[in-house]
């Protein structure tokens, strides 16, 4: 086969999941799909081999093997037919939490299956303890939402009612949840459309062997990445700082082993699983993993299945990186994937000192709220997010206020955050010197102040780094931890929910109390440094100090620049 | 993972103790198996052989540590 149609069909396929995401991004209801792209689509194979994916939310590319896995041992191809879509969001078997709602479409040609159209995305409200999800006080999975094994909620091109019923009476805002299905149900429309199109075009034969050649391809690409890191094995940890529940930190474990063209992640020694809502699922555990290698190879490797055949994930059951039933996990696929993503990397970064970074913010600052419109009596949800500080690289400063590693999901824009929500964002700003010192300094952190303006509600919030700072590597500080302030309507003080409310964390909680006039300072953690700071371009410095990057102290002390 | 008769719910969720993988009592297309070693669940030899060569390695090391 020539390189040549196996590139041009590698890219047809991408750029059909690409048309799929945009299609989702244009039709859905909520802003969590509309300006926070938290989403991915793909194409596969009957046998659950991904084939293609677009390049949306990583944490979801490498779950999605796991997934699909579910549905095709648990639904028999024989019981498929044309115009079924199939909805699944279990925790347990594959899923990432209870959010995120994978759709999957089988496509016929000729009456014969020759693949599945796949949308997985972060639906904000799913019912359970608080709105929009994240209910950093859960203690099972039960306080995250509806819990949905694999069913079909279309069957021959005909919507299954009762289970659409079902759905909808199970969350707060049915309207929104409605229309962001039909969404990811045109996602994955378009998917079917476009790839049986292209079959008929090439041929039946002429496409399975393409594609199986495409996920070989990517498999010989990635094991002549993992033949360039020296073999061995390599460790690293990090924590996560509480689990809203209880004031203690869990450790994240990872031992990477290399041997030849094999990598095998073992997550064994990391934490027996929380009582909250940190706890990652097995898929979670294999997204980390290949989000990390994906960050630390070449990123022009086509991603499919094949290009994760080399790599092993080892994730003990009942731990972290793992959940049992009924352990919850809706935390697991933000903030603790970016920890094992991170220590992951960390465990590497010895070997590949010129591609592995400091570690990012690796928080998302998970804003979760809801209430009732006062002009229409309509439940609203939100799940807003904050970007961080990247961590610093071998060769240029970490990224300034970008989403996280698992998310690669941009910020709602100032004007459509005021104009679909009750608040008004006071402060939206870069956090001057907060970026890890370095011959590479981490990006900075962001940090924003809103006010809510007329309309009661509850808040939720689901993040981390509040008490241990985001490392640098190599001599590198680390960055500034992130914060969370409340300011009540007529005080003039600022204080942490813990002081506030008396919850146990400052970063996970449920449903507090919002009210007119009351203030949120909420401030992303920013990315660590990476090599000595002394090191750092003379130059560069004095750029960071004009430019408000760093602070004159920071100039002085640490980088022992003189007052310019 | 084991079904009720009927197939309605999970009576049991069975994962390998080294990997951590799902394991499927009736799949509806082959997946790995699942292999018993004294009294625990596991999806491959592989498996076996590597929780055992690892939990030696660690015994080794808390030796020499101490």
């Amino acid at each position: 086969m020539d390189m040549v149609s196996l590139n041009i069909i590698g890219g047809i396929l991408v750029s059909i999941c690409r048309d799929m995401g945009v299609t989702l991004m244009r039709t859905s209801y909520s802003t969590i799909f509309s300006e926070s792209l938290d989403f991915t689509c793909g194409l596969a194979l009957p046998t659950g081999e991904l084939i293609a994916t677009g390049d949306f939310c990583p944490s979801m590319i490498g779950g999605m093997p796991l997934l699909l896995r579910s549905c095709v041992t648990e639904i028999s191809v024989d019981e498929l037919e044309e115009g079924d879509v199939i909805l699944h969001n279990d925790p347990y078997r594959g899923g990432l939490h209870t959010p995120e709602h994978t759709f999957f479409k089988p496509i016929f040609v000729d009456g014969k299956l020759l693949a599945f159209a796949v949308a997985i995305g972060h639906v904000c409200e799913v019912g359970g303890m608080a709105p929009a999800g994240f209910a950093g006080e859960a203690t099972e999975v039960f306080h995250e939402g509806l819990r949905v094994p694999p069913v079909k909620i279309k069957k021959a091109g005909k919507d299954v009612d009762d289970v659409w019923r079902l759905l909808l009476a199970n969350v707060r805002t049915p309207r929104y949840n409605y229309g962001d299905f039909r969404a990811l149900i045109a996602s994955i429309d378009l998917g079917e459309r476009r790839l049986a199109d292209v079959v008929r075009k090439h041929g039946i034969a002429s496409f399975e062997e393409h594609v199986h050649a495409l996920m070989d391809y990517s498999e010989r690409r990635m094991r002549a990445e993992i033949e360039k890191i020296p073999d061995g094995r390599y460790v690293f940890e990090d924590y996560m700082e509480d689990d809203g529940i209880e004031d203690r930190a869990y450790k994240i474990r990872a031992e990477v082993t290399v041997s030849g063209g094999d990598l095998i992640v073992d997550y064994h020694g990391s934490s027996k699983q929380a009582k909250g809502p940190i706890n990652g699922t097995l898929g979670v555990a294999h997204g980390a993993a290949f989000n990390a290698i994906l960050q630390l190879t070449d990123s022009t490797i086509p991603k499919n299945s094949g290009c994760f055949r080399p790599i092993r994930v080892l994730a003990p059951p009942g731990s972290m990186v793992n959940v049992n039933f009924p352990g919850p996990s809706v935390g697991g696929n933000t903030e603790t994937h970016c920890r094992i993503a991170n220590v992951v990397m960390g465990a590497l970064s010895g070997a590949l000192k010129e591609r592995a970074a400091a570690t990012d913010g690796a928080s998302h600052s998970n804003f979760l709220f809801g209430g009732t419109d006062l002009k229409t009596g309509e439940f609203f949800c939100c799940y807003d997010l904050t970007p961080v500080g990247w961590g610093g690289r071998a060769n240029a400063d970490g990224n300034d206020a970008v989403g996280g590693i698992n998310g690669n999901c941009p910020h709602i824009p100032v004007e459509v955050f005021e104009y679909r929500f009750p608040f008004h964002m006071e402060e939206f700003r870069l956090v001057d010197g907060s970026g890890g010192n370095g011959t590479f300094r981490g990006g900075l952190a962001l940090s924003k102040t809103v006010r809510c303006t007329d309309t009661p509600m509850t808040f939720s919030y689901m993040s981390d780094r509040q008490k241990i700072a985001p490392w640098g590597i190599h001599g590198g500080h680390a960055g500034a931890k992130a914060e969370l302030f409340i300011n009540r309507a007529g005080s003039g003080e600022w204080l942490t929910i813990t002081q506030a409310f008396n919850k146990v964390s400052p970063s996970k909680f449920a449903n507090v109390p919002l009210q007119p006039g009351d203030r949120l300072k909420i401030s992303s953690p920013a990315g660590g440094g990476w090599g000595p700071p002394e090191a750092r371009d003379r130059a560069r410095v004095k750029d960071d100090l004009l430019d408000g990057f760093i602070t004159a102290e920071q100039a002085a002390d640490v980088y022992g620049l003189a007052a310019v | 993972m084991k079904f009720a008769p009927n197939r309605m719910y999970v009576e049991a969720y069975h994962k390998c103790a080294n990997c951590g993988l799902l394991l499927y009592e009736k799949p509806a297309k082959a997946g790995p198996s699942m292999l018993v070693r004294n009294g625990t669940i596991y999806c491959s030899e592989w498996c076996i052989t590597w929780e055992a060569e690892r939990t030696q390695r660690l015994r080794a090391e808390a030796v020499s540590a101490a």
